[in-house]
Parts: C-alpha cells; sequence; structure tokens
C-alpha cells in the first residue's frame, strides 16, 4: 500500500520535473510575447532526435560505450539543434507577426508544430515508428527500502529530476540578477517603454526562445535516456502537458512552471492509480485540471492576479 | 459585348522604380513571353520515359508533330501563350495585370509539371538533355512565363476598371445561367482532372496540380479585366435568382463527367467537412473565439447517430428514422457545445482556445476508451445501416426515366441540401441581431458589452449553434461512412477545420466552403504525396498566416482587422493590447 503510494508519488516527480523543465520554456515565451507557442513541444521532441541522430551519425564506438563521454555530447547536441530549430522558427515565422492580431501567431504557432512533426517524421530515417534511444545513463534502480517493502527509484529518473532543479534554479538566477535577465523582466511588463530604456526587445525575445530551447532540448535527451525510445507524438503530449503547468503554476512565472510541472506528474501518475478508469484516464484528469485551473484560477499558483487577457 | 468603362480620375502611376527600366519594352517583352510558351509547349518535355509509363500529353515526343492536336497541359499554355502575345498587341483596360496573372498561371502549370518530372525522372537530366536526347520544352516555357510576368509587371499600373454595363433583368439572368453552368462544368473539370489518384495512374497528382495552376492563372486574369466583379455585381442584384440557380446546378453535379461512384463519395464527403466548417465559421469566423477542439461535435453527432442506427455495436437496440436521427444528434452535440462554451463565461483569448482544446482531448481520449460502450473504441462502430427512404438505400444507384445517377449521387443531393440549409442558416444569422453581437464581440467584447450586449449568453450560444451544425453534419457522415471510430476526430482534424476556415476567408460562407473543398479535396488527389501531405499542410497555414491572412474571399470587416498595413485605424481591442504588452 505504502511502496504503492510512494513510488506512484516517484514516478510523478520524475515526469514532472521533466514536463517543468519544459514549461520553463513556454511561461518565458508567453512572459515576452504574450503568444503561446504551441511548437514548443515539438523543439523538445527535435532535441530527442537532434541527440540521436548525434549518437547515431556522428560518434565514434568508444564514445558511445562510456556514457559519461556520450551523455555530456548528446545534450549539447540536444540543446544545439533545439535551439537552431528555435532561431529558425522566431525568425521566419512568429517575428513577421509581431503586431498582428493575436488569433494569427496563435494559428501560426500550430502550423509550426505540425510542420514540425511532420518534417521529423518525413526525414528522419526510421522516425514512422518509435526509434530506440541510447543508454546514455547508468541503467538499473536504486530501491529506497520504506515500510513494507521498496520505492524503485530508476538512476536515470534521478538525473532527470537533478538536472532539472539545477537547470530550473541557474535560470531563476540569470533572470532575476543578470543584467540580460533584467532587460527580459522589463520587456515582459512593457516592450515600448523598454525599448526607450534601452533595450532591444528583439535581442530579448531571441534570448528568450534560445533559453527555452536550450532547455527543452536537454529535457528531449533526458526523456530519450529515461524512457529508452522516442517517438514523433512526444512532443505534442508533453508539450500539453507542459502548457498545462505552466498556467497551472502561473504563466509568466519560474517558480510557478516548476511547482506546475510537479503537480501535473503527480496528478497524472496518482490519478492513474487511483482515479476510476486508472491509466487509461490519466490524460483526461491532466486535462480536467487545466480546464478547472483556467475557469477558476486563470492566474495559477504564482501569477499575477491583475492581468488583462484580452 | 459592349462596356462603358468608367475612367480613372487621377493619372496612372508610373511603373515601380527597379522595373522603370524595362518599361518601354514590355510589349516586346510580353509577345517574346507569348511566343517562348507556344514554344515551350510543343518541344518535348522529358528526354526519356519515366518509370511509370509515359508522362501525360506525349510529353516524350521528340518535337510535337500536330500542333493543332495538343491537350492538357500543352494545350493550357499554347492558349495562354497565345493569349499572352493577343493581348499585348491590342489595347484592353488594365491588361498589365491581366497579363500578369496569365504569366503566373503560365509558370504554374510549367512548374507543377516541371519539378514532377525532375522528381520522378532523378534530376535535371530529365527535363535537359540525358540519353542522346533533348528535352528543353519545361525551361523555354518557364522562361516565357517569366517574360510575361515581367513585361506584365513593367506596365503602367491601371486601375482595376469597373464594368458598369446594366440590362434589362432576363438578359442578365441569361448571363447569369450561363456563367453557373459554366462553374459547373469548371468545377466537374477540377474534381475529375487527373483522374483517381490509384497505382496505376500515378499522374494524377501532377496533372491535378497543372490543371489547378492553369484555372488559378485564368481567373487570376478574369479578375483582373474586371469581368468577377462585374459578375458578382449582376449576381448581388439577383441574389434570389442567383441562389436557386445555384442550387440546381451544385444537384447537378452527377449528370456531368464527376458523376462516378468515386466522385460522388469525394463531393458528399466535402460536404461533411463544409457544413462543419461553416459551423466552425460562426464560432471563430462570426464571434471571434478560437476553437481548437471542435471537430469533437462532429464526433459526437457521429457517435449518437452510430448509436441509434440499429448497428450491431450500438448501445441502444432500434433503429430511429434517419430525419430523427439527425434532429437527435444535433440537440446532443448542441448540449455539448452549450457545456463546452461555458467557460467562455471567464476565460477569453488563447487562454479559451486552450479549454475548447482541453475538451477535444478529453474526447478522443474518451472515445478511445470506449466510454459508457458508446463509442467501440478502438473497435469503433462499424456496419452502420445506410439511409434509406421509399425502400430505396442511398447508396444503390437510382435511375429515373432515362437519366441515371451512380451510386452515392443520393448522398450527394442529400449533402447538397444539408449544406444550402446550413448556409442559409449562417446567412440569416450573421445579418441578424445575434450575428452582429457576434461580430461586435469579436471586435471588442468590453466594448460590446458597454454597448448592452449580453456577452455571456451570446458567446455561448454560438458554441451551441456551432455545435448543432456539426452534430447534423456527424449523423450524415456515420451513415454514409457506415463505419465510426474515434481517429475521426483527432486534433488534427480540428487543426484542419480551422485552417480549412482561415483558408478560405474567417466569417464568409463561400470561404468556409472553398475552403472545406481545397483542404479535402488535395489530400484524395496527391496520394502519392501522401506522406508530404502535413507537412505541406503545415508549411502552408505559416504562409497564410504571413501573406493572406485575411484568407481568399476576404469578409470586408475582416480584412480591415486582420490587415494592420491597410491604413484602417486598428481596434480598441488591439490598442489596449499594444498598450498592454
Amino acid at each position: 500500500m505504502l511502496p504503492t503510494l510512494l513510488s506512484q508519488i516517484v514516478n510523478g516527480l520524475v515526469l514532472g520535473s521533466l514536463i517543468g523543465l519544459i514549461a520553463l520554456g513556454y511561461t518565458m515565451v508567453y512572459g515576452i510575447i504574450q503568444l503561446i507557442n504551441f511548437a514548443h513541444g515539438e523543439i523538445f521532441m527535435i532535441g530527442a532526435y537532434g541527440g540521436l541522430a548525434m549518437f547515431t551519425y556522428l560518434l565514434p564506438t568508444f564514445v558511445q560505450q562510456q556514457w559519461y563521454l556520450a551523455l555530456p555530447l548528446l545534450l549539447l547536441a540536444g540543446a544545439g539543434v533545439s535551439v537552431g530549430v528555435a532561431l529558425i522558427m522566431e525568425r521566419f515565422a512568429y517575428r513577421p507577426l509581431r503586431n498582428a492580431p493575436r488569433l494569427a501567431p496563435l494559428i501560426t504557432a500550430l502550423g509550426v508544430s505540425v510542420a514540425l512533426q511532420e518534417g521529423v517524421r518525413v526525414f528522419y530515417p526510421g522516425a514512422t515508428a518509435a526509434l530506440p534511444f541510447p543508454k546514455v545513463f547508468v541503467q538499473g534502480t536504486w530501491a529506497i527500502p520504506v515500510p513494507g517493502g521498496t520505492v524503485p527509484l530508476r538512476w536515470t529518473g534521478l538525473l532527470i529530476i537533478v538536472v532539472s532543479l539545477v537547470l530550473a534554479f541557474a535560470l531563476n538566477s540569470f533572470v532575476n540578477n543578470s543584467r540580460m535577465g533584467r532587460a527580459m523582466r522589463a520587456t515582459s511588463q512593457d516592450r515600448d517603454v523598454a525599448r526607450l530604456m534601452g533595450i532591444d526587445p528583439d535581442r530579448v525575445i531571441v534570448l528568450t526562445f534560445v533559453l527555452g530551447a536550450t532547455l527543452a532540448g536537454v529535457a528531449g535527451i533526458l526523456y530519450g535516456a529515461d524512457l529508452g525510445f522516442i517517438n514523433i507524438d512526444i512532443g505534442f503530449q508533453n508539450g500539453i502537458f507542459a502548457f498545462t503547468a505552466a498556467v497551472l503554476g502561473g504563466i509568466g512565472s519560474i517558480k510557478g512552471a516548476v511547482a506546475g510541472g510537479l503537480s501535473i506528474g503527480l496528478i497524472k501518475a496518482l490519478g492513474g492509480q487511483y482515479l476510476p478508469g486508472g491509466t487509461a484516464y490519466d490524460y483526461v484528469w491532466i486535462f480536467v485540471v487545466l480546464i478547472a485551473v483556467l475557469v477558476f484560477r486563470p492566474q495559477g499558483f504564482f501569477g499575477e492576479t491583475e492581468r488583462v487577457r484580452a | 459585348m459592349t462596356t462603358t468603362l468608367e475612367k480613372a480620375p487621377a493619372p496612372t502611376p508610373e511603373p515601380r522604380g527597379r522595373l522603370a527600366p524595362v518599361a518601354p519594352y514590355a510589349s516586346a517583352l510580353q509577345i517574346a513571353g507569348g511566343a517562348l510558351t507556344l514554344i515551350g509547349a510543343l518541344l518535348p518535355w522529358a528526354t526519356f520515359v519515366l518509370n511509370e509509363g509515359p508522362y501525360p500529353e506525349k510529353a516524350t515526343l521528340e518535337f510535337f508533330t500536330a500542333p493543332l492536336a495538343v491537350t492538357g497541359f500543352r494545350l493550357h499554355l499554347v492558349l495562354f501563350g497565345i493569349a499572352a502575345i493577343v493581348l499585348s498587341l491590342v489595347t484592353v483596360p488594365a491588361r498589365g495585370r491581366m497579363l500578369q496573372g496569365l504569366g503566373w498561371g503560365v509558370v504554374a502549370v510549367t512548374l507543377a509539371n516541371t519539378l514532377y518530372l525532375v522528381a520522378e525522372g532523378g534530376g535535371l537530366g530529365t527535363i535537359t538533355a540525358a540519353d542522346g536526347a533533348v528535352a528543353f520544352g519545361p525551361i523555354v516555357a518557364l522562361v516565357g512565363g517569366a517574360l510575361i510576368v515581367l513585361g506584365g509587371s513593367a506596365r503602367r499600373r491601371e486601375d482595376k476598371p469597373v464594368w458598369a454595363w446594366r440590362s434589362n433583368r432576363y438578359v442578365e439572368w441569361a448571363i447569369l445561367l450561363v456563367t453557373y453552368v459554366l462553374l459547373l462544368l469548371l468545377v466537374a473539370a477540377v474534381l475529375t482532372s487527373g483522374g483517381q489518384g490509384t497505382a496505376a495512374n500515378v499522374y494524377s497528382g501532377a496533372v491535378f496540380l497543372s490543371f489547378l495552376g492553369a484555372v488559378g492563372g485564368l481567373l487570376a486574369a478574369l479578375q483582373a479585366s474586371g469581368l468577377l466583379t462585374w459578375i458578382a455585381a449582376v449576381s448581388e442584384r439577383h441574389r434570389l435568382f442567383s441562389v436557386v440557380v445555384l442550387l440546381f446546378v451544385a444537384l447537378a453535379l452527377p449528370l456531368t463527367q464527376a458523376g462516378t461512384e468515386y466522385w460522388m463519395t469525394v463531393a458528399a464527403n466535402i460536404g461533411v467537412y463544409a457544413a462543419t466548417a461553416i459551423g466552425l465559421n460562426i464560432v471563430v469566423g462570426l464571434a471571434g473565439l478560437l476553437d481548437l477542439g471542435y471537430v469533437a461535435f462532429l464526433g459526437i453527432g457521429a457517435f449518437v447517430a452510430a448509436n441509434l442506427s440499429g448497428a450491431a455495436a450500438a448501445q441502444f437496440d432500434i433503429e430511429v428514422p434517419f430525419p430523427l436521427v439527425m434532429v437527435i444528434s444535433a440537440v446532443v452535440a448542441g448540449t455539448f457545445g452549450a457545456v463546452v462554451g461555458s467557460p467562455t463565461l471567464r476565460v477569453r483569448g488563447d487562454y479559451l482556445a486552450i479549454v475548447t482544446l482541453a475538451f477535444g482531448e478529453i474526447f478522443v481520449r474518451s472515445s478511445q476508451n470506449n466510454i459508457g460502450g458508446f463509442t467501440g473504441g478502438s473497435n469503433a462502430i462499424p456496419g452502420i445501416p445506410p439511409v434509406s427512404a421509399f425502400g430505396n438505400d442511398f447508396n444503390d444507384e437510382l435511375i429515373i426515366g432515362s437519366v441515371e445517377l451512380p451510386r452515392g449521387a443520393l448522398y450527394y443531393v442529400l449533402i447538397v441540401l444539408i449544406v444550402a440549409a446550413v448556409m442559409l442558416v449562417f446567412g440569416n444569422l450573421k445579418n441578424s441581431r445575434l450575428g452582429r453581437a457576434w461580430i461586435a464581440i469579436r471586435e471588442d467584447e468590453d466594448a460590446a458589452r458597454a454597448m448592452g450586449i449580453r456577452t455571456g449568453p451570446v458567446k455561448i450560444l454560438a458554441f451551441m449553434i456551432g455545435a448543432t451544425i456539426a452534430g447534423f453534419a456527424g449523423a450524415f457522415f456515420a451513415h454514409k461512412t457506415g463505419t465510426v471510430s474515434y481517429e475521426s476526430f483527432k486534433f488534427l482534424e480540428s487543426v484542419t477545420l480551422l485552417a480549412a476556415v482561415i483558408l478560405g476567408g474567417m466569417g464568409t460562407i463561400p470561404g468556409a466552403v472553398l475552403g472545406a473543398s481545397i483542404l479535402f479535396v488535395l489530400p484524395e488527389k496527391l496520394r502519392e504525396f501522401a506522406d508530404y501531405r502535413l507537412l505541406l499542410f503545415g508549411i502552408a497555414l505559416i504562409l497564410i498566416m504571413r501573406f493572406r491572412p485575411q484568407g481568399l474571399v476576404p469578409d470586408s470587416h475582416r480584412r480591415a482587422e486582420l490587415a494592420p498595413d491597410s491604413g484602417v485605424p486598428p481596434t480598441p481591442g488591439t490598442a489596449a493590447k499594444a498598450a498592454a504588452s
């Protein structure tokens, strides 16, 4: 009984910190340009494929066999590919629509999402089916003893939790303490006044996309290493979860994204275990929570209470 | 036809800077372009026979030996080339614009064929010189098309001429009748061009695209000449006549060359999505509420109809007559629409879009898990009997006197009537008090509320009516396809419907129908590009929002709202947003 509960909590925390990592990208972009970047989930997916491509086609065998050599390179490749795609996307899809009415960029984001997903499916060899992801971290589980049994925690899961929290803290201190972070906060409050103060909003927006894509790319690699396989659907699915997490935590808030991510992970794990319908309906519970939050507390846990959303 | 043309009062502007040097040679360029197009059409188009068999229109002939017997895309090119030469010699108002249209038509036709030849033939050798044969047709025609466009652009810009010609009622009726019959023939030709894409008919996609390019060029030229605007004005003068005749013309499609079982099925499927798109147009186009889970209502309608159809897998063991089923499906879907719409009371803008997406996903997940046994889960609900009337199944062929209607024609007739009814509802709603309230909410919700519109109920009504229409179409869909599976109602379908509305033009009836037709005909035609379908679709969405956000048939209100450069002052909502961001 207790081990089941605890192991579901552990599962939830692993999934949740991954979702939180993706949610950071959503929350930052929304905070700056009020765009629901639907394609952010696909950036995550492309990061995973970028890492896989690096591993399969570029790394020599002896590097492939040593995870401590392969993992950093994979993380770099994943983040790099994600950032590259995000830059192209921002420059050619979103920037021309900067001053367009609200619906236009959202529909564009849908188009980008479909195009990226299909682009990978069509052009990545073998991507029509799930592809095995290399085991780039210590395999096996850590059996944590608890009263009445043990709770398994995969080492890769532990890696996800640690990396996610470290990156979230790093991002938080960057946004709060650095000069560029201050420019980001200023731009998100009032782009025109920020421009008057000598900030180049285009640079800030590009930086926002770069930061979000880096985190998404890292998340993609971690996801693949943990699950052992990837397919092209992971972007849309986890993207929606991450968006839910960002809203739940209060969009625009970094703490909120992490807290929201952890909550979503726990809802999915515990809902799949204890709520009627079991794992078949765990997605449904997340969407129910999403609707409830948007309707009753659209500012989320940490969001600003008075925000004009037209 | 004698026409009186209103002279533009202002002097025509000079050609734009970069093209000014070529302006004196515009006519020469066009004649050269037209001649090259003609020559290109008659040259060989491929150096060898492709693996799949000879390319249509004898493209591998050494030289075309019988210039009077050209067919297919070669015929289009020949006609366009002659038209370009004639237009550059004869002074016609706005011929520069017309020539541009023709030129782009030539370019489109040539590119469609060339790209296909190059891709299938495996390299540029296909269209230049290989295996001791030469085939420069595509390149010559492409240069010709480019020259025509260049010459057309270099001419002095003239305003589109306004045709003010009027006649008595019967003459105008006759003109309209002829126009609509031509329209029917054109639609039938577009639908059937290239034939059914199968393993035996691999070139259907390329032929279809080429035909589409020719039609596009022709329409652009006609539009530039002011003819289409004039026809539109005439049909506006005789609105009732036009509506009635168009309905009959639409019903006459089974009598054209499109009257086979396959094309009837395709047309009926288009009809289902057209009706659904019009429903979505109420929510998105009129009320401005982005709905990303709209296809769920089509699904709800279909599943309700499936369960009431007496199919073996149905939850209820009764067979309700079809008209009643349609009503029940519509009512159930409408009820769900009100439920999904209720968050609009508190949620706005893109957050609302996410709420609707969440509802849509809940529907997909639940029906995938066979919730309550109503949806059959991954087994779907198969074996739904066809609609029958007077002891006659709707998917049988029908012989009335000497006229033989193909299988599926009755379904086609039924869906045309449904679409017509939905259009009628949409048109009346748009001009009603409710429709004006929706448009006001779309433009600025706070201002609308200040003007005394009760925004809450009005918004929920938009969702409800949109969902009702989708439920209506869903009932038809269930009986037409015979199998209802959750697979047909996934997120991507919602996006496709949304794209249909946007591509056609938000808030207009022809727009929704046109958009749905394009998005659901293309995959049917481009079977050999099936792998790239969604990729192209996503890119198309991006390009539309970038270059033509108002869609193919823009709504006048919407145009002002979506084109920030048009000089119209921004609506208060966008101004407030700009200040807030």
